[in-house]
């Protein structure tokens, strides 16, 4: 949608036509295109130290990315970065072939998936249980927020250390008759992950939706509660239509970061990681800062970055972020 | 629940026309439950805080719950890792990358918000798009770059603070711009107008109407990004040797060392853990209302 004159009030802003200038804008003062008739113009060119740097630092590293994907790039060429050898899309075949870039995709996928189911549910509940006032409830919206502040490196320490075979998430486990054995190595890793991610990151979704329901009007719950609804009618019909929209976007976003996530694997498991928990992020890692082997480390990044694109396009569809100025 | 009042004989608590908090979207007892479990399950950050005043010996032999507490490995944790360099590492990096981000993002979220331009829908994918960029493909180019024009110019850059501060910027501008741009969403527009028809320039404008009313935005955004920078481990670990090693990294390390030893340093981990942690914290709690509601501003336009 092109975007209304700068100055127009928000409410005229909403109806202005795209493109050509309708005659409900014509008529407006500002009929100059964007306000030139305001000393100084449009400066745009304040955008230009940040359209500079965003090139130099993030542009030009990505070109280089896809640029080393095709080439034979390890610590004895490294410093050659124009002569090493280029072997086009022999990286790739590599990765494919050697089988470990499709299990890490796996790996990742799953985990991301997963987290972020299990975090659907427990933020839900949360942003439920604390919309009515009580006593505390301050205090308790603050603490529902500290799994997710604490930096993950801590939160990955911390979980290492409890995750220990004779810590105490094992002797927890045994409560309830549950022998919890190995968690950092070996097959249960993965899970290791998906349990310490979701106890870190339901505050994302819990958060989403609160922002969502603050755009529930009061009078939806009391019409709906005058109705004589249930409580599992009242979510169905007033609050999860109400979030959808959020959390949604709190759904994408989430799987997008967990995918994403290097530092919890990383520092929770180790490296070199176990080959069940072995993610994608930190394979790349690996390939590129352990073994050395830059070409294929590039190579697995684009095919990351192209995995991600799926759900990102989702995300930005659906968030209209490019929204005209002033129409909120 | 849901039966109809007897015309007669309403049910206490239930007057035709009188709602009792229609807020409550859980019956309690499912409400209790869900907040003493969810509160329950932050076990984790009290043991932590335990277990950093808990005697080394005891937590090394297993012992779930210390006899004594004891201060001792706060005292002790500055002398086993060098954790003041460490914060102060962290520190300078991620706040200078929050600062350059949030100065320059200042312009270009200006532009973003309130003008309209060729390309603005594009330039705010963008914005969003580069987050997604997976760091892992945005450290390795860096990487090979830094090393190659280091090793030309016969200054190692690799674990220079500068070359930190340079790739911490590939998040931070893209976030730091990100929020200005909500943040300016927020602010009416009629005082620009209003200083305009006075006779005030755009960049007059700019100066004493938009700095002044983005000042708190600014403040909440240079902290936001520096969060991002604080909690990094993938950038660091390349980029750092051990003067400039960030907290994050020297506490990775410092576990994995710890690990192995025969006297593993449990007690001392913790208390590093709780003394990186705690700043984060408290700034997130400080900002929790902008928090949540930059996440709503981010999806309201549905």
């Amino acid at each position: 949608m092109t975007v209304p004159p700068a100055l127009a009030a928000p409410e005229a802003a909403a109806d202005a036509a795209p493109r050509e200038p309708g005659p409900r804008r014509a008529a407006r003062p500002t009929s100059g295109r964007r306000g030139r008739r305001f000393p100084g113009g449009r400066p745009l060119w304040l955008m230009l130290p940040t359209l500079l740097l965003l090139v130099l630092v993030i542009v030009v590293p990505f070109l280089l990315a896809v640029w080393i994907g095709f080439l034979d790039l390890d610590q004895y060429t490294l410093r050659q970065l124009f002569s090493a050898p280029f072997i086009g899309l022999k990286n790739y075949s590599e990765g494919f072939a050697a089988g470990q870039l499709l299990h890490s995709i796996w790996i990742s996928a799953a985990f991301s998936v997963l987290t972020t189911a299990f975090c659907l549910p427990v933020g839900l509940l949360a942003a439920l249980a604390v919309n009515s006032a009580f006593r505390g409830r301050g205090l308790v919206r603050s603490a529902f927020l500290i799994p997710y502040v604490i930096p993950s490196f801590v939160t990955a320490m911390v979980w290492r250390f409890l995750m220990r075979p004779d810590g105490a998430f094992n002797d927890f486990l045994a409560v309830f008759g549950i022998t919890g054995g190995q968690w950092l190595i070996g097959e249960q890793a993965f899970w290791a992950l998906v349990i310490v991610d979701t106890w870190a990151a339901w505050p994302f979704i819990y958060m989403m939706t609160t922002a969502g329901m603050q755009a529930i009007p009061d009078e939806l719950y009391e019409a709906a509660a005058l109705d004589g609804a249930g409580w599992v009618a009242r979510i169905r019909h007033v609050v999860l239509p109400g979030i959808r929209h959020q959390l949604l976007l709190g759904l994408l976003l989430s799987t997008l970061a967990h995918f994403n996530n290097f530092t919890l694997p990383y520092v929770l498991l180790g490296s070199p990681a176990p080959d069940a928990a072995l993610t994608l992020p930190v394979n790349i890692f690996q390939t590129s800062f352990q073994f050395f082997r830059f070409g294929l480390g590039s190579a697995m990044s684009v095919i990351s970055l192209v995995l991600l694109m799926i759900p990102a396009i989702y995300y930005l569809r659906a968030s209209k972020l490019t929204a005209a100025p002033g129409e909120d | 629940m849901a039966a109809p009042a007897a015309p007669t004989a309403p049910r206490a608590g239930r007057r035709p026309g009188v709602v009792r908090n229609p807020q409550q979207l859980l019956p309690t007892w499912l409400q209790r439950t869900v907040i003493v479990v969810l509160l329950l399950s932050m076990a984790p950050v009290a043991y932590m805080a335990l277990i950093s005043v808990s005697p080394d010996v005891e937590v090394g032999a297993g012992q779930l719950w210390p006899s004594r507490l004891v201060l001792s490995n706060y005292v002790a944790v500055w002398s086993s890792i060098d954790l003041a360099t460490g914060l102060v590492n962290s520190l300078v990096a991620s706040l200078a990358a929050g600062v350059i981000a949030t100065v320059f993002g200042l312009g270009a979220a200006y532009c973003l918000a309130r003008l309209d331009f060729r390309g603005r829908g594009p330039f705010l994918n963008a914005l969003v798009g580069f987050q997604i960029i997976p760091g892992t493909m945005i450290i390795l180019p860096l990487f090979v770059v830094f090393s190659s024009v280091g090793a030309a110019i016969g200054v190692p850059l690799i674990g220079q603070r500068p070359t930190l501060i340079v790739t911490y910027l590939t998040f931070a501008i893209p976030f730091a711009t990100w929020l200005l741009v909500t943040n300016l969403r927020q602010i009416p527009t009629s005082f620009e107008e209003a200083a305009m028809i006075d006779g005030l320039n755009r960049f007059g404008v700019l100066r004493k109407i938009i700095f002044p009313l983005m000042l708190p935005g600014m403040l909440v955004t240079v902290v936001f990004s520096m969060l991002v920078g604080w909690n990094d481990v993938l950038f660091a670990n390349v980029l750092t040797n051990p003067q400039t090693h960030t907290v994050a990294i020297q506490l990775q390390a410092f576990g994995s060392a710890t690990e192995t030893g025969a006297l593993p340093l449990y007690g001392q981990l913790m208390a590093a853990s709780l003394i990186s942690s705690a700043p984060v914290v408290l700034l997130y709690m400080i900002f929790q209302r902008q928090l949540v509601g930059g996440l709503a501003a981010g999806g309201e336009k549905g």
